[in-house]
C-alpha cells in the first residue's frame, strides 16, 4: 500500500470517528438543554397558573395557544407533580406531535385538580436536526478537504522523493549516469538525496575496480606467463638435456597452460559478468554444433568415439562467441569424461538442447556447475561447466543435468 | 633481414631475440615506447614484434606512426589481452599478425615467417629443408619433384617444423599450434604421436629422409644432423 494511501486512510477514519463521536455528544447535550429550557417554560406557566388560582380563587381558562395547551381534570386526591414526554394530537396540523407535559395538582376550593401544561417539542426537535445536518456536512466537508489536501499537497510535498527514486529505478550499474535529484527545502529528503548519490557513487566506483581488477589481474599474469614460457622454449634446446630433466620440463609447461587457460577462463566469466557480450544474432547451432565436432575430430577418433548429431534447425538469438564457448564446452566436457568406444548423442527439440553421454555414476547436481568443482577424474580448470552456466545464466536459459540408466543427460532449454 | 622486438619486458624480449636470431635473421630489442620510435624512424625492419602497452606510450601509436610514414615493415602484435576489439583495432591499423600473451616461441617464428613469405613481392611463397620443399600458396608439399599428399593437420605440422628448422618444438607448442588448446595436453600427446608418425610415413615413401626427431614425447625437432 502506497504510503499515501495510507495516511489518507487514517487521517480520513481518524476524524469521521472523532466528528462521530462529537456529533453525537453534541445531539444528547443540546437535547438536554433544551429539554432542560422547555421544562423551564413549562415550569413559568404553572407559576401562573398557581399565582391565578391565588388570586382569583378560580380555574384559569382551560386553553390552547399555538402550540402550548392547557387543562384541568377533577381528582379526588394529591399526586406529586411530574414531567413527561408523550405524542399528542395537534389539531391544528392534523398530526400527532412529540410533546412535552407538566402535570401537578391544584386545590380551588377544596376540590382537587389535575393541571396539565403541554408544550409541543416539535421545534425543538426541528433545531437539533438542523444542527445535526450542519454536523454531517461538516464531516463531509472536511472529509474531502483532508482527502484533497493530501492528494496534492502532500503528492507535492513527495515529488522529490519520487523524482530520487525514479532515477533510482533507472540506474544501471554498467552504463552508470549520475543520480537526478530535486532540490527540496524538505531535510529528510535532502539528506537522502545526499546518501544516495555518494552511496552510488561510492558503489560504481567499487564496481568498476573490481571489474578491472580481475581484467588487469588476468592480463598482469599472461607477461610472467609469456616469459616462462619462452624460457622454457630456450631450456629445452640444451642438448644436454636428459630424459628426467625433460619429464620435469613438461611438467612445468603443462602447468603454465592450466595457468594460462585458467585466467583465460576467469577473465570470460568476469566478461560475462560484467555484460561485455552485448551484440547479439540469430545462431544456428546446427551449424555451431557441426563446425564444433568438426574441429574436435582428433579427439573423437582418437578415443574411437561415437557422435551422433541430431541437432535440427535450432536458432538462438545470442552473442556468437558465447554460442560457440557453451556448445564447445558441453562436447568437450563430454568426449573427456566418455569412456573408448562410447557414444555421445547431441538431439534438439523445439527450443532443446541435449547432450548426452554414459558415465558410471550420477555427478553431485547441485555442485557441477560452481566454480572450480571437480569429478574425482578431471585434471581441467574445473571452470567448464560454471561458464557453461553463467553462459545459460546471463542469456535466460534454463540449464538442466540428469542421470538416467547410466547416462549424463545435460539439456538446455532456450 | 632485420626484426625488431618492442617489450618492455626485458626477459621475454631477450628470449624472443635469442629464438629469433640465426643466419637470415638480426634482432634488435626496444624497451620502451621512444626507443621504439627512433628504432622505426631509424631503419626499415623485415618485421617488427610489437607489444601493446609499453612504457611512455601505447603499440598502437607505433602502428599509427608507421601508416603514416608509409612504412612497410610487417608487424606482429603481441598482447596480454585476448580481445577482439584490440585485435580489429590493431589489424585495421595495418598490423598483420595478432599474438597473445603467453606464446611459444616457436609460434612467434612460424607467424613472422608467414608475414615475411606473404610480404616478399617476388613471389619466394617456397620453403625448404633438404629435399622437402613447401609451397605456402598452393598448400602443396614436394619431396623434390614429387607431391606428398597431406591432411591439413599434417600439412601444418610440416610447416611448423620448417618454420622452427633445427629448433626443439615442444609438444605443448603444437597442440596449441594445431588446436587452440581446446582439450588438454594429457589427451593430445597421442593425437599428436599418431599425425607425426602419419606424416613421416608419407614423407619416407617419396624416399624423404627421415628429418623429425622424438625427445621422449615432449619434444619434436626437424634435423638433419
Amino acid at each position: 500500500m502506497k504510503l499515501q494511501a495510507q495516511y489518507n486512510k487514517i487521517s480520513i477514519a481518524s476524524s469521521i470517528i472523532v466528528l462521530l463521536i462529537a456529533g453525537a455528544g453534541y445531539y444528547f447535550l443540546l437535547h438536554y438543554v433544551l429539554k432542560d429550557q422547555l421544562d423551564e417554560t413549562l415550569r413559568v406557566e404553572q407559576v401562573e397558573i398557581q399565582d391565578f388560582i391565588k388570586t382569583n380563587h378560580s380555574l384559569p381558562p382551560a386553553t390552547t395557544y399555538k402550540d402550548q395547551r392547557i387543562e384541568f381534570k377533577k381528582i379526588d386526591k394529591i399526586f406529586p407533580q411530574s414531567f413527561r414526554t408523550l405524542m399528542l394530537y395537534n389539531t391544528e396540523d392534523k398530526e400527532n406531535e412529540l410533546s412535552r407535559q407538566l402535570l401537578f395538582p391544584v386545590e380551588v376550593n377544596g376540590q382537587y385538580y389535575a393541571a396539565s401544561v403541554t408544550k409541543s417539542q416539535e421545534d425543538t426537535e426541528k433545531i437539533i436536526g438542523v444542527i445535526l445536518l450542519i454536523t454531517l456536512g461538516l464531516i463531509i466537508l472536511l472529509s474531502i478537504l483532508l482527502f484533497l489536501a493530501n492528494r496534492f499537497l502532500v503528492k507535492r510535498l513527495w515529488k522529490p522523493f519520487q523524482a530520487t527514486l525514479s532515477s533510482i529505478k533507472n540506474f544501471d550499474l554498467n552504463a552508470p549516469s549520475a543520480i537526478k535529484t530535486e532540490k527540496t527545502i524538505i531535510h529528510e529528503f535532502n539528506e537522502l538525496n545526499e546518501n544516495i548519490i555518494m552511496m552510488t557513487e561510492k558503489v560504481v566506483k567499487d564496481y568498476l575496480s573490481l571489474k578491472h581488477f580481475t581484467d588487469y589481474a588476468s592480463h598482469e599474469i599472461q607477461t610472467p606467463l609469456a616469459v616462462i614460457n619462452s624460457k622454457l622454449d630456450i631450456l629445452i634446446q640444451d642438448p644436454a638435456l636428459n630424459e628426467k630433466n625433460l619429464q620435469n620440463l613438461q611438467a612445468i609447461y603443462d602447468a603454465v597452460d592450466k595457468m594460462s587457460k585458467l585466467s583465460q577462463s576467469l577473465l570470460l566469466l568476469t566478461r560475462i559478468e560484467n555484460n561485455q557480450f552485448t551484440d547479439r544474432q540469430e545462431v544456428n547451432l546446427h551449424e555451431t554444433t557441426k563446425n564444433i565436432i568438426q574441429e574436435l575430430d582428433d579427439w573423437i577418433r582418437e578415443k574411437s568415439l561415437t557422435v551422433c548429431n541430431n541437432i535440427g534447425e535450432l536458432k538462438v538469438t545470442m552473442n556468437r562467441r558465447l554460442a560457440d564457448t557453451l556448445i564447445s564446452n558441453l562436447i568437450i566436457n563430454a568426449i573427456k569424461y566418455s569412456g573408448r568406444q562410447e557414444s555421445i548423442l547431441l538431439r534438439s527439440e523445439k527450443k532443446m538442447f541435449t547432450i548426452s553421454n554414459p558415465g558410471m555414476q550420477a555427478l553431485a547436481g547441485d555442485q557441477i556447475f560452481d566454480r572450480f568443482w571437480k569429478s574425482e577424474y578431471s585434471d581441467g580448470t574445473g571452470l567448464g561447466l560454471a561458464i557453461v552456466k553463467q553462459i545459460c545464466d546471463h542469456c535466460g536459459f534454463l540449464l538442466r543435468y540428469e542421470f538416467r540408466e547410466k547416462i549424463h543427460h545435460f539439456s538446455i532449454v532456450f | 633481414m632485420k626484426l625488431l622486438i618492442i617489450e618492455d619486458e626485458k626477459e621475454l624480449a631477450e628470449s624472443m631475440a635469442s629464438y629469433l636470431k640465426n643466419e637470415n635473421y638480426t634482432c634488435e630489442i626496444a624497451f620502451n615506447f621512444k626507443q621504439a620510435l627512433d628504432k622505426i624512424e631509424t631503419s626499415d625492419y623485415e618485421c617488427i614484434a610489437l607489444d601493446i602497452t609499453l612504457p611512455g606510450g601505447s603499440g598502437m601509436q607505433i602502428l599509427k606512426e608507421l601508416k603514416n610514414n608509409k612504412k612497410t615493415d610487417g608487424v606482429i602484435i603481441i598482447s596480454a589481452k585476448n580481445s577482439i576489439d584490440d585485435r580489429i583495432s590493431g589489424l585495421r591499423l595495418g598490423a598483420d599478425d595478432y599474438l597473445v600473451k603467453p606464446f611459444h616461441l616457436s609460434e612467434l617464428a612460424a607467424r613472422i615467417n608467414a608475414i615475411i613469405r606473404r610480404k616478399m613481392y617476388n613471389g619466394n611463397n617456397i620453403i625448404h629443408f633438404n629435399e622437402i620443399f613447401i609451397d605456402t600458396l598452393a598448400k602443396q608439399v614436394m619431396v623434390r619433384k614429387d607431391l606428398v599428399e597431406l591432411t591439413r593437420k599434417e600439412y601444418e605440422l610440416l610447416l611448423y617444423f620448417l618454420s622452427n628448422q633445427r629448433r626443439v618444438v615442444s609438444k605443448n607448442a603444437l597442440v596449441s599450434h594445431l588446436w587452440n588448446q581446446e582439450m588438454g595436453t594429457g589427451e593430445s600427446a597421442d593425437i599428436i604421436y599418431t599425425h607425426i608418425k602419419n606424416l613421416r610415413k608419407k614423407l619416407h615413401e617419396k624416399g624423404c629422409g627421415d628429418y623429425i626427431r622424438s625427445l621422449y614425447g615432449m619434444g619434436y625437432k626437424l634435423t638433419d644432423q
